[in-house]
């Protein structure tokens, strides 16, 4: 099972990789389009989702920590602000359709908000090979300095 | 505050709701009181807020506000009692406050998700189901943090799960006697059969058009995009054929705006099969209406009409005087059209442009070096035009208005969003900042032509997943449905309809009735006081509610739809039979 969490982390590391290519991609179609970024919807709602809640699950059946579950399950939450931010962002134009600073503002944040993503899937993966390997003296430690109470 | 923003500041509040509580819950079970406490007082802070946006939401209409009182609020109240008395007794290890915290979350994100996956109207399945799903989540966290409650609460929080779930799933798959409208497979046969007096052929077929230069695949009517400009005299006959070369999915001339008897309005499926690849149908219909229309295909419609099967249809009254011009405006493979054309033009001579939105989405139109009036919009005559200057007028997606003036010695030039399409000679103004004239106070009143409705319907616009099909879509939806599941409106012969027409997401949707144009009653509770605006094409923005009304007078079963048609496709269209 941890070998599994840490397949499920390095494919949902990947995932999110190629999420970044394919905004790319949609950028640089021309002309563009709403067809021009299908490529990031579809991996961005179904794939990176999926592969998400998979992770949690291994996570969960591997044992591992409930703040590591914790953090594999974040990423679920984050593409929900995420793809909520992408339509807020689309909606935020002026009558005739023309983007606002508003809009555009809302669109930083959906970059952000990937960068913030990315950043906790390393987390996870990180997090899942440790469990994987023979853990050192340190990482015991720390393991039962967690169970005290406070 | 417009009702737009308040549903995205109740989204956003909402977010950050969610985002306290699961993140408060999180820090506490990492043993972090302080971020635990200042996260679950964000929760609460964004809760309040909340109760104002909702409140200001049912004010402006039960339709925006339905599901976050129903379902939201109770479970945004379980939230804040379950976690704040929790918080209260905060005393000892924040540990322990963990798994109120994270139930908080889970039952403001159920809620939530109910609002985006769902929306209107509030569905008995859809709370409980949510209910069913936080309880899950629960007992899962119990499991994981090894804070187990006491064996009533455990019993209590297992039977509600439990019964929501069974409860919830019943009601989603319980048969919904509303749509079971008897489906008949003829087409309507009746049509004109005077003999025609203008004869046109188009023929559909893929081919390379010229679009600023640069060669792209489109799919036309006559190898040319637009398509030919048909043009006919109040009182002809017109028969056009169809034919199509080779466009595998089918093709349809569908006359927009034009109220053509039901059998010759071109929805495949509907009114006639598709025209298949060899194959022809011949439209004939009598030009009783004077206007500026256009027609497309309304097969694949999405698709077909962006790769160019559209053109223009224009009614004279008579013979033409002075400059008649039509702009169709499009955009071929990202590309605008028309190409910018400079005519000249003698000072005095009168000019008529007709301007035409063949887009799927807004277009902004400005006229700049003269006074001008719109004389018509939809092909429908204004009463009482005032002249207007340095006033831009936006058009929906399907939209038609005809602005008016006599040329001049100096030149004027016509604008889409900023690039000049049209001129009688170099003008350098800034248009952007124009004012926008609104349709619904311009011109002189009239008395409405009827006193009660017959019938009503209410139209509430808004995204939802949809589970109907072979694969799940997040639909447009109408009503909470989606097509082909959205219950027929059926009306009478003779009824005065009237239809309002709500906006709760967040994109402007171009409504469009087909075989009617409806009279414009108000928009967001501001009645309309200028010439009666009788429309077939009119964008509900979001937060809008419009109020139109129409007489029953040309039977059938039309297609009423938005005229994004990435949105019809995406399933906001329905229709309206007569019984």
């Amino acid at each position: 099972m941890r070998k599994a969490f840490v397949v499920s982390a390095a494919l949902l590391l990947v995932a999110f990789a190629v999420q970044f290519v394919f905004a790319a991609v949609g950028a640089f179609t021309k002309p563009g389009g709403d067809g021009a970024y299908a490529l990031h919807s579809a991996n961005g709602m179904a794939v990176i989702p999926v592969l998400t809640v998979l992770t949690a699950l291994f996570a969960a059946l591997a044992k591992a920590p409930g703040r590591l579950v914790g953090l594999a399950i974040l990423p679920l939450g984050l593409v929900v602000v995420q793809a909520l931010l992408a339509m807020l962002a689309n909606g935020s134009t002026d009558a005739a359709g023309v983007s606002t600073v508003l809009g555009l503002t809302i669109g930083g944040l959906h970059a952000i908000n990937g960068i913030v993503a990315v950043h906790v899937v390393v987390g996870v993966l990180r997090g899942a090979r440790r469990l994987g390997a023979p853990a050192p003296v340190g990482d015991i430690r720390a393991a039962v300095r967690e169970q005290e109470p406070a | 505050m417009t009702t737009g923003s308040l549903l995205v500041a109740d989204l956003v509040l909402a977010v950050l709701t969610t985002a306290g509580w699961l993140g408060g819950g999180a820090a506490a079970a990492a043993r972090r009181r302080p971020l635990a406490l200042g996260l679950a007082t964000l929760a609460l802070l964004a809760t309040l807020g909340r109760a104002l946006t909702v409140i200001a939401l049912a004010r402006a209409g039960w339709w925006f506000a339905a599901e976050k009182v129903l379902i939201a609020a109770p479970l945004s109240l379980a939230a804040v009692i379950v976690a704040g008395l929790r918080l209260l007794r905060a005393a000892g290890d924040i540990r322990s406050a963990a798994v109120p915290l994270l139930f908080a979350g889970y039952a403001v994100s159920g809620a939530l998700l109910v609002t985006i996956l769902h929306g209107y109207p509030a569905s008995a399945s859809t709370g409980l189901l949510a209910v069913a799903g936080i309880g899950t989540a629960t007992a899962v966290t119990w499991r994981f943090l090894d804070a187990r409650p006491s064996r009533t609460v455990s019993r209590a929080a297992t039977v509600v799960t439990v019964a929501a779930l069974l409860a919830g799933t019943g009601l989603a798959v319980a048969p919904d006697t509303a749509t079971a409208v008897p489906h008949d497979h003829g087409y309507p046969q009746i049509r004109t059969t005077d003999e025609p007096t203008r004869r046109f052929t188009l023929t559909a077929g893929t081919a390379t058009v010229n679009v600023g230069g640069r060669d792209v695949a489109a799919w036309a009517f006559n190898a040319q995009v637009p398509g030919p400009e048909l043009t006919a005299t109040v009182g002809d006959v017109v028969e056009v054929t169809l034919r199509n070369r080779d466009i595998g999915r089918g093709v349809t001339l569908h006359w927009h705006g034009y109220d053509v008897p039901n059998s010759q309005d071109g929805v495949p499926g509907v009114t006639q099969a598709a025209v298949l690849p060899g194959q022809e149908f011949v439209y004939r219909f009598r030009a009783d209406q004077a206007g500026t229309y256009w027609y497309h295909t309304h097969a694949v419609s999405d698709v077909g009409v962006r790769m160019g099967l559209y053109g223009v249809l224009v009614v004279r009254p008579g013979p033409t005087t002075g400059l008649d011009v039509t702009v169709p405006v499009h955009t071929l493979a990202g590309r605008p059209l028309p190409a910018a054309r400079v005519e000249r033009v003698e000072a005095g001579v009168p000019v008529r442009l007709r301007l035409i939105n063949t887009d799927n989405t807004t277009h902004r139109y400005a006229l700049a070096g003269t006074a001008f009036q719109v004389a018509a919009i939809d092909g429908f005559d204004l009463r009482g035009p005032t002249p207007l200057a340095d006033t831009a007028v936006l058009i929906p997606a399907g939209g038609r208005y005809d602005l008016v003036f006599t040329a001049q010695a100096t030149p004027v030039a016509l604008f889409v969003d900023g690039r000049v399409v049209w001129s009688t000679g170099q003008v350098s103004t800034a248009t952007g900042g124009w004012p926008v004239l609104d349709p619904l106070t311009y011109g002189v009143p009239a008395p409405a032509p009827w006193t009660g409705f017959d019938r009503e319907f209410t139209l509430v616009l808004d995204r939802g997943l949809d589970l109907h099909g072979l694969l799940p879509r997040y639909a447009h939806t109408v009503n909470g449905a989606a097509d082909p599941d959205i219950p027929r409106q059926v009306v009478h012969r003779g009824d005065v309809v009237r239809f309002t027409i709500v906006n709760r997401s967040q994109t402007v949707h171009p409504w469009h009735l087909h075989g009617h144009h409806v009279l414009v009653l108000s928009r967001t509770g501001s009645p309309a006081i200028g010439s009666p605006l009788w429309l077939d094409s009119f964008d509900v923005r979001p937060g809008e509610v419009w109020e139109v009304a129409f007489r029953a007078d040309n039977p059938g079963m039309w297609a009423n739809h938005c005229h994004n048609l990435g949105h019809a496709d995406a399933g906001m269209t329905l229709h309206l039979m007569y019984s």
